[in-house]
C-alpha cells in the first residue's frame, strides 16, 4: 500500500513545486536584471547608430557580434533596452500594486467587518468605479495628471483598488462570521483589533495572492501606457514604447516586437503563478 | 436600595429582542442562575436558546434591536453601563464555549496565544502566570502533550481536541458565569460524554455557574440543576431539573421528554411532540403578539 500511494505523492509534490520555483526563478531573474543593468547590458539603451538599425537577432544571417537580440530602427541594442525595461515594469509593478493593495484591501476589509454604512458606501463606490472602461480611465487620469511614472502609478491605484476592494470584503465577511471572532471579542478585544490581529491574518493569503496579480496587472497597464506614449518619454526604454515601435517596423524588425512582448507576456505569467504559490505556502491549512 | 447582598451570579429580567421586521426572537425572557449552578436552555431550533446566551455576553447579531428588559451580572446592571465598560465588565467575569470547535478557533494562529491573549488582554495576568494556567488546564482537559499543542495550529488537531482546548480557554480565568452554546453537538457521540463529563467536573472544581444551551434533554438530565424550557423566545416552565423530569408543569415539557430517544427503540417508538400542542402554542404566542404590539409597551 505504501509502494502504490508514494510515487504519486512524491509526483505531486514535484509538479506543484514547479509552478513555484519556475515563475519565481524568472521574477528573480528580471529583478536581477533590473538592479545590475547599467553591469549586464551590452550596450547603452539609448545610444543611436544609425549604422547599425535593424540588426536582426543572434541567429540569423547578417547579425553583428555584441548585438544579441538585434537592434531597431535608430539602431538601438535590443537586449539592452530590455533589461533597462524591466528596472521600470518592476518598479511601477511594485509600487503600483503595494499601493493598490493597502488601499483596496484597508476598503474591503472595513466594508465587510463594519458593514452598514461602510458597506454601503463602499460597495456603491465600487459598483460605480467599475462602471469605467478601465484602460480610458488610465488614459483620462494620465492625461490629466502628466504623463510620468507617479501618474502612471497613480492610474493603477486608482482603478484597481476595487479588485482588492471585492475580493477582500468578500473573504472578510466569511471570516467575521466565524465563532472565533465572537470569542476574541467575548474574551475583551476590541472591534478594530479583532480586525486587525484576527481577520486580516486569515484574509493574508488573499491579499498576497491578489498583490501578486497585481503586479502582473501593473506590468501590463504601464505596456499600454507606454504604448500611447502617456507613461514617461518615448526615448526612455520600456517594453510597452518597444512594442509600440516593433508595431511599425513588424514586417521587416520583428524581433524588435517579438522579444519585450514575450518577456511581457512571461513576466505577467509568472506574477499569476506565483501568486497562487505564494498564497499555498502562507496558508497553515493549505500548506501543510 | 441596594442593601441586601446580590448572591446570583446572573439574572435576565423581562428582557425582548426584537428583528426590524417586527419579529420577536424573546418574549419577556427572565431567569436566574446562582453561583456554581447549571441551567440548561431548552427548546426547538429557533426557540431563543442561543439568542440568550449572545445576548448575556454582548454578541447578538447587529440586525436584532434590543426592545426592552435588562441583565444582571452579579447584580451590576448591564443596561446601565456604557458599552465599553459593559464590554469588559462581561469580559473579566464570563466565558463562552461555543457550539463549534471547528470555527471557534482561529485558524492562523497557534493555539497559545489564543488561550492566553484573554488572560493577559482582560484579566492583567502576566504572559508567564497565564502560559501556565494555560498548560495546567489543558492538562486538566487531559490533553497529553500540552506544550505541543500550543505551538500547533488548530486544523493540526481533532474536533474533540479543539472542544476541550475550547473548554480549557474558558475555564482558565475561573469566569463567575460560563455560557455553553451546545457545545456537544458538534461533535460524535462517543466524545459528547466525555466533554459533558469534563465540563461538570471543571465546573464543579471551579464553582462557575453555566447557562448550558442545548435541546437534547438526556444532556440535560445529566448536567443541569434548573432547567428553563422556551418556545418562541418565551419561557414556558422554568423548574429544577428533578422536578422537569418527574411531574413536569407543561405539556410541551411532558412532550419533550417523551420525544427523547431511547437506546430501546423498538419497546419504546420514537414519540415526537405532538402537532396539535405546538399549533396551539404558535396561536397563543400570536395573541400574545398582539397584545404586545397594542399595549404600546415598547
Amino acid at each position: 500500500m505504501v509502494d502504490a500511494t508514494m510515487p504519486l505523492r512524491r509526483r505531486r509534490f514535484r509538479v506543484r513545486n514547479l509552478r513555484f520555483w519556475i515563475p519565481l526563478t524568472w521574477i528573480m531573474m528580471l529583478v536581477l536584471a533590473a538592479l545590475c543593468a547599467p553591469l549586464i547590458a551590452p550596450h547603452d539603451p539609448l545610444a543611436q547608430d544609425l549604422f547599425l538599425e535593424r540588426l536582426p537577432p543572434f541567429f540569423m544571417d547578417g547579425a553583428e557580434p555584441g548585438y544579441w537580440l538585434g537592434t531597431d530602427s535608430l539602431g538601438r541594442d535590443v537586449l539592452s533596452r530590455m533589461i533597462y525595461g524591466a528596472r521600470i515594469a518592476l518598479f511601477v509593478s511594485v509600487i503600483a500594486a503595494v499601493s493598490t493593495g493597502i488601499f483596496g484591501s484597508t476598503l474591503g476589509l472595513l466594508a465587510g467587518y463594519y458593514g452598514g454604512w461602510w458597506d454601503r458606501v463602499i460597495s456603491r463606490l465600487v459598483d460605480i468605479w467599475m462602471a469605467f472602461p478601465p484602460v480610458l480611465f488610465a488614459v483620462l487620469l494620465v492625461a490629466v495628471m502628466g504623463t510620468g511614472l507617479t501618474s502612471v502609478i497613480a492610474a493603477i491605484a486608482l482603478i484597481d483598488w476595487t479588485r482588492f476592494a471585492r475580493v477582500i470584503r468578500a473573504e472578510t465577511m466569511v471570516q467575521a462570521h466565524m465563532d472565533y471572532v465572537d470569542s476574541a471579542r467575548i474574551g475583551g478585544a476590541r472591534r478594530f483589533t479583532t480586525l486587525v490581529s484576527e481577520i486580516l491574518p486569515n484574509v493574508m493569503p488573499s491579499i498576497i495572492a491578489l498583490l501578486m496579480l497585481e503586479m502582473g496587472i501593473a506590468v501590463i497597464v504601464e505596456a499600454i501606457l507606454s504604448f500611447v506614449n502617456l507613461s514617461i518619454s518615448s526615448d526612455d526604454p520600456t517594453w510597452g514604447s518597444m512594442i509600440a515601435e516593433g508595431r511599425g517596423a513588424i514586417h521587416f524588425a520583428w524581433w524588435v516586437l517579438l522579444f519585450p512582448l514575450i518577456t511581457l507576456f512571461l513576466t505577467v505569467l509568472s506574477f499569476s503563478t506565483l501568486g497562487e504559490g505564494i498564497k499555498k505556502k502562507f496558508d497553515p491549512v493549505l500548506s501543510s | 436600595m441596594t442593601t441586601q447582598p446580590h448572591e446570583n451570579t446572573l439574572e435576565i429580567r423581562q428582557l425582548n429582542a426584537t428583528l426590524p421586521n417586527g419579529m420577536r426572537l424573546l418574549r419577556d425572557v427572565s431567569l436566574t442562575l446562582e453561583p456554581g449552578e447549571v441551567r440548561a436552555l431548552v427548546g426547538e431550533s429557533g426557540a431563543g436558546k442561543s439568542m440568550i446566551g449572545r445576548a448575556v455576553l454582548g454578541i447578538l447579531p447587529s440586525a436584532v434591536v434590543h426592545s426592552s428588559g435588562d441583565i444582571l451580572l452579579e447584580g451590576q446592571s448591564l443596561n446601565a453601563m456604557r458599552p465599553k465598560t459593559r464590554r469588559s465588565i462581561v469580559a473579566k467575569m464570563s466565558a463562552l464555549i461555543p457550539q463549534d470547535p471547528l470555527t471557534a478557533l482561529n485558524p492562523v494562529r497557534k493555539i497559545g496565544p489564543q488561550i492566553t491573549d484573554p488572560l493577559v488582554r482582560i484579566h492583567r495576568w502576566s504572559r508567564d502566570r497565564a502560559l501556565k494556567r494555560a498548560l495546567e488546564l489543558l492538562e486538566r482537559v487531559h490533553i497529553r502533550n500540552p506544550e505541543r499543542v500550543m505551538n500547533s495550529y488548530p486544523h493540526e488537531l481533532s474536533g474533540g481536541m479543539r472542544q476541550r482546548i475550547l473548554i480549557a480557554a474558558a475555564f482558565a480565568p475561573s469566569p463567575r458565569l460560563i455560557v455553553a452554546d451546545e457545545p456537544t453537538t458538534a461533535l460524535d457521540v462517543t466524545v459528547q460524554k466525555q466533554i459533558l463529563k469534563l465540563i461538570r467536573e471543571l465546573q464543579r472544581e471551579t464553582g462557575t455557574a453555566v447557562l448550558f444551551v442545548t435541546h437534547d434533554m438526556g444532556v440535560v438530565a445529566k448536567i443541569s440543576q434548573k432547567v428553563t424550557v422556551l418556545f418562541a423566545g418565551r419561557v414556558l416552565e422554568d423548574a429544577p431539573t428533578e422536578a422537569i423530569f418527574n411531574d413536569a408543569a407543561h405539556l410541551y415539557t411532558r412532550g419533550l421528554i417523551a420525544a427523547t430517544p431511547t437506546p430501546n427503540a423498538t419497546a419504546e417508538p420514537f414519540r415526537p411532540v405532538p402537532q396539535d400542542l405546538i399549533a396551539q402554542l404558535q396561536r397563543d404566542t400570536q395573541a400574545e403578539d398582539v397584545r404586545f404590539y397594542q399595549g404600546g409597551r415598547k
